[in-house]
């Protein structure tokens, strides 16, 4: 097992749903560490099963869902290791919030409607046996400052009296109530103008340095995972294909589907007619493709990438990737940075 | 843009009238008045319907009474109609209009008129001699329906698809599809007659007549035990709606983030069923409920005809059948203003219960 300072520790797991044609592998032998204070940014496109991932670290998935295999190892502030796959309902519904909260995308839907903004904070204390009203209201002030909203103001509104930035900053100060030590974002901005969006990303960063906790962001927004990630894994049909520190994945991607992903985002340098999209659409997760599953999309596939699935390798200080093609990828990724003022930005 | 010159006293003429108009708008931007103005329109115009229709039916009460003498007492036509023009006061002769116009004086008074049919007696009396009845009888069902509706559809939904869903699912639709009059008759012939389970006689009927009426454990006993039958048939035949709306209400208020982040927030199983899934999932329930206590008043007309109950339903029914004209306004007035008001309440309850329609912002 990792070093001392890992906090979350996902291995081997497996999620798979139970639908009509069969089962649909939705999360396939994922394995990564999450340390004290880092930030891991999960990104992606839709269906690629990070949604799924990060419902599966809470146990909140829908009945339907069988996780498969793997084992998620979560170490307390006591330093005791617990896996929360064999957690009992009373134990779960402790670990949830107080250990590890969410803020989930779409915040007007997050929010119950007919009940104030303090109700569900105090709901939310109460159920962690914070018992203490005022105490309460001081740390939900205290944080509805933090996130930069009016704290009187929000604490006495209904949700629908706020607008979707200010939701989201409730729901990032409701997520940070309990004090958690890992928090998953799962697309915090999805749904604002850029804006808001820029002011959220803001707030979180003050936050995290601050508070100090741990995080999984999820985003199909590379520029959004760049500005807020340490590390960076791609996923893509279940997978982590690659996964390495922010720098390494977006100056020397090593992953053929990095790459698509770089390269069919926008840049402020490149003009608009050199974006070039992935071919093709992500892979039927009930029978998915033998060998990489990218292999059908991949430019750059060869024989063996349709047989035989490739392993994760390391390539360089905590960056791994399975690609066979790694080296020709890291190749290509340099020409094209070498274009003129091509850089990410 | 340019100023237009006014006169100076026209001016000061606009100031006062737009003052007024400020005022007006102010009192008819009042949601009380609002609701009120449209209650009383909603009355007038049901109010006037009914007059009108009612005396556009076939017969009318003179001419009923006439057929009775006729067959009843093999009366000559001529004979039976002298008779009856002692016996009622009422002239089906007299122009509609004046006829109209004495009974709005009279409702303005707050006078609901005399009964035509029943040696004229004020209507009021007469509703409130039957209204006690019904109110006891039809609200104990829509309270018992409505309740038990609820529970079972939300437990369908949170138990969906499982053989309670499905078996609660099938007697829902059987009970939203029959009409009430069969399930009373299958009761009185099925559970009265084949079975023998219980004796017709003594379920029928408001209380048994031997007892004295009061507060004594025997009278009360006699008043449940005979509205068993009204009730239950209401019951029956009303609880499948109940449930099903609940049951698909239910269903997409599950499927809400919010209830996915009350769990994530690690909220105990009976705070989110109550306060969040429960809670919402019936708030498309309240106006369905407000109408139907609005209707308690006018009873459950078949049901109380069916098991002569002495409720509002079956006088209602009878007097249309006299077609004693002012006893049939007066229980459609009665009844309609207690839809009106029941609906008033419950817009008012529903602000409470669902902030985002809060009149009046606050």
């Amino acid at each position: 097992m990792a070093g001392q300072d890992v906090v979350l520790s996902v291995q081997d797991l497996s999620i798979d749903y139970l639908t009509r044609r069969g089962r649909l592998q939705a999360v396939s032998h994922v394995s990564f560490d999450l340390h004290r204070g880092e930030t891991l940014a999960l990104i992606g496109e839709s269906g690629c099963g990070k949604s799924t991932l990060n419902f599966g670290l809470m146990r909140l998935l829908p009945k339907t869902a069988r996780t498969e295999a793997g084992k998620i190892v979560y170490t307390d502030r006591q330093n005791r290791s617990i896996n929360i796959l064999e957690l009992n309902p009373r134990a779960l519904r402790r670990f949830r919030w107080s250990e590890c909260a969410m803020v989930f995308q779409g915040a007007q839907n997050s929010l119950n409607p007919v009940i104030h903004v303090r109700d569900m904070i105090f709901d939310t204390a109460r159920a962690h046996g914070m018992n203490n009203r005022n105490e309460v209201r001081q740390r939900a002030l205290e944080l509805f400052r933090k996130v930069r909203l009016d704290p009187d103001r929000v604490f006495n509104a209904y949700p629908h009296e706020l607008s979707g930035g200010m939701r989201q900053r409730v729901l990032i100060a409701l997520g940070l109530l309990l004090n958690p030590q890992v928090v998953i974002f799962d697309e915090p901005t999805t749904a604002l103008d850029i804006l808001t969006q820029r002011s959220i990303l803001n707030v979180l960063r003050d936050l995290k340095e601050e508070l100090g906790f741990s995080s999984i962001f999820i985003s199909h927004d590379l520029a959004v995972a760049a500005e807020i990630a340490d590390t960076v894994a791609t996923m893509y049909a279940g997978e982590i294909v690659e996964m390495g520190p922010v720098n390494d994945i977006f100056y020397e991607p090593r992953h053929a589907y990095t790459l698509g992903l770089m390269e069919a985002s926008p840049r402020l340098s490149v003009g608009r007619e050199e974006l070039e999209g992935i071919p093709g659409s992500p892979p039927d997760l009930v029978e998915p493709p033998t060998g990489c599953k990218f292999h059908i999309r991949c430019p750059l596939a060869i024989e063996s990438c349709k047989t035989t699935p490739p392993q994760l390798e390391r390539v360089g200080a905590g960056h791994i990737v399975a690609c066979y093609k790694s080296n020709e990828v890291l190749e290509k990724g340099k020409a094209l940075r070498a274009l003129p003022a091509t850089h990410l930005s | 843009m340019g100023a237009v010159p006014l006169p100076v006293s026209m001016s000061k003429n606009m100031g006062l009238w737009s003052q007024v108009k400020k005022v007006l708008g102010g009192v008819y931007k009042s949601y009380t008045f609002r609701v009120t103005i449209q209650g009383f329109l909603t009355l007038w115009v049901v109010t006037t319907c009914t007059f009108y229709m009612i005396r556009k039916m076939p017969n009318n009460p003179i001419q009923v009474k006439i057929e009775e003498f006729q067959t009843k007492q093999n009366l000559p036509y001529e004979e039976a109609r002298a008779k009856v023009a002692g016996l009622y006061d009422y002239d089906p002769d007299a122009p509609f209009i004046e006829q109209y116009m004495d009974y709005m004086g009279d409702l303005a008074h707050g006078n609901l008129g005399k009964s035509i049919t029943t040696g004229r007696t004020p209507v009021s009396q007469q509703i409130t001699k039957y209204l006690p009845w019904t109110l006891f009888a039809v609200g104990m069902g829509l309270l018992i329906s409505f309740v038990m509706g609820v529970l079972a559809g939300a437990a369908m939904a949170y138990w969906r698809g499982s053989v309670f869903d499905n078996v609660m699912t099938a007697f829902a639709s059987i009970s939203y599809g029959i009409p009430d009059f069969v399930i009373a008759f299958m009761i009185l012939l099925i559970g009265g007659i084949q079975l023998e389970i219980f004796k017709v006689g003594d379920y029928i009927g408001g209380v048994d007549p031997q007892l004295k009426a009061g507060f004594n454990p025997d009278y009360i006993q006699s008043l449940f035990k005979h509205a068993l039958l009204p009730v239950t048939t209401y019951v029956l035949a009303s609880v499948g709606g109940w449930m099903l709306t609940m049951k698909s209400s239910t269903i997409s208020t599950l499927g809400e983030d919010y209830i996915t982040v009350a769990h994530a927030r690690g909220l105990s199983q009976r705070r989110i069923l109550f306060g969040y899934v429960g809670r919402n999932a019936m708030l498309p329930l309240m106006t369905r409920l407000a109408i139907s206590v609005g209707f308690i008043l006018s009873g459950s007309i078949i049901i109380e005809t069916i098991f002569i109950y002495p409720g509002l339903g079956k006088y209602l029914f009878e007097m249309i059948g006299r077609r004693d004209y002012t006893t049939i306004q007066g229980i459609f007035l009665v009844t309609s203003a207690a839809v009106v008001v029941s609906n008033i309440l419950a817009d008012l309850l529903f602000g409470v219960l669902d902030p985002r329609v809060r009149v009046g912002g606050k």
